[in-house]
């Protein structure tokens, strides 16, 4: 069974959560082309290593979570609710 | 049922035999075991929605994880923090209008954008209760069900018989007792899977129970 530490539910089985990808950017949708909004939908880094990834608790707090994951050893090393994230960078 | 004038709210876990109680077709049976599963579905059903952190949490006296026995004004009402920024409000069977209004009224002062909904009859609530719940419910779910981590008073959601599902623990005079809330539509299913899980401990179906007062069986 694979876990994920939720920030508000504890750690849970990832059947619960659904992965919803890498987190980045968005391009400007009134200024971006065609190529580049084509490479934010179906283009990924697929890195070995490191990625900030989003994820959404359905199962549990239905809470939108940014999640920096390990993607060799699955090491989780931190996991924050997206509306903080989004918060901090308001700032 | 021609003598019944007034409209017959069902619940969606079918009772037999069946018997009406405060306009709801309830279950007839009583349980002579210790540990029962009851369909608590008549019972009123508000959510509430508010910022997680907001002077609507303030208000509402508890936050997500935990449950509060309070009294709004529309009789005994238990108040499940059962999600960040999502109240569960139960109340006895057909008070849903005046908590409605109660709960509006607790938040009006607050300035945030909150919510108030009537979803009686759009979920499935049912009560795990005795000596044996720990151990049924721990065959459906995942969750660590020790007092250490999972108290009375604990509120939280979770897949249970892969039901996405709140689980509260309410216990009753100091006996193990789960209310289990899903959608209406997963309720017979849920109610299905525990009684299946269940059956290996001797869990009875029961009548309907209620909220009784201070966490007292009815
Ligand atoms: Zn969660």
């Amino acid at each position: 069974m694979m876990l994920l530490p939720c920030p508000w539910c504890g750690p849970r089985n990832a059947g619960e959560f659904k992965y919803a990808g890498e987190g980045g950017a968005r391009p400007d949708p009134a200024t971006t082309t065609p190529e580049e909004w084509r490479r934010y939908l179906y283009f990924h880094a697929n890195t070995r290593g490191w990625v900030t990834e989003s994820w959404y608790h359905g199962a549990g707090c239905r809470r939108w979570l940014v999640v920096e994951r390990h993607t060799l050893t699955h090491e989780v090393r931190e996991v924050r609710d997206a509306v903080q994230v989004a918060r901090e960078g308001a700032r | 049922m021609s003598d019944t004038a007034a409209p017959l709210a069902r619940s969606p876990i079918a009772p037999s035999p069946a018997t009406v109680l405060d306009g709801w077709e309830v279950s007839a049976r009583a349980a002579t075991g210790a540990s029962t599963l009851s369909d608590e579905t008549p019972l009123a059903k508000v959510l509430v929605r508010a910022p997680f952190d907001g002077a609507g949490r303030e208000a509402l006296g508890v936050g997500f994880g935990r449950t509060l026995r309070t009294d709004l004004g529309s009789g005994a009402v238990l108040l499940v923090g059962s999600a960040p920024g999502e109240w569960l409000a139960l109340g006895a069977p057909g008070t849903a209008p005046a908590l409605r209004t109660a709960l509006e009224e607790r938040l009006a002062g607050t300035g945030e954008l909150t919510s108030v909904l009537d979803l009686t009859h759009g979920r499935a609530l049912v009560r795990l209760q005795g000596p044996a719940a720990t151990a049924v419910l721990a065959g459906v779910c995942a969750i660590d069900l020790a007092d250490t981590v999972t108290p009375d008073g604990t509120a939280l959601r979770t897949s249970v018989a892969a039901v996405v599902t709140d689980v509260v623990r309410d216990d009753v005079a100091g006996v193990r007792s789960y209310l289990l809330h899903c959608e209406r539509s997963s309720g017979q299913y849920l109610w299905d899977a525990l009684l299946d899980a269940g059956s290996r401990s001797a869990v009875e179906v029961t009548g309907f129970r209620g909220l009784g007062s201070g966490g007292t069986a009815r």
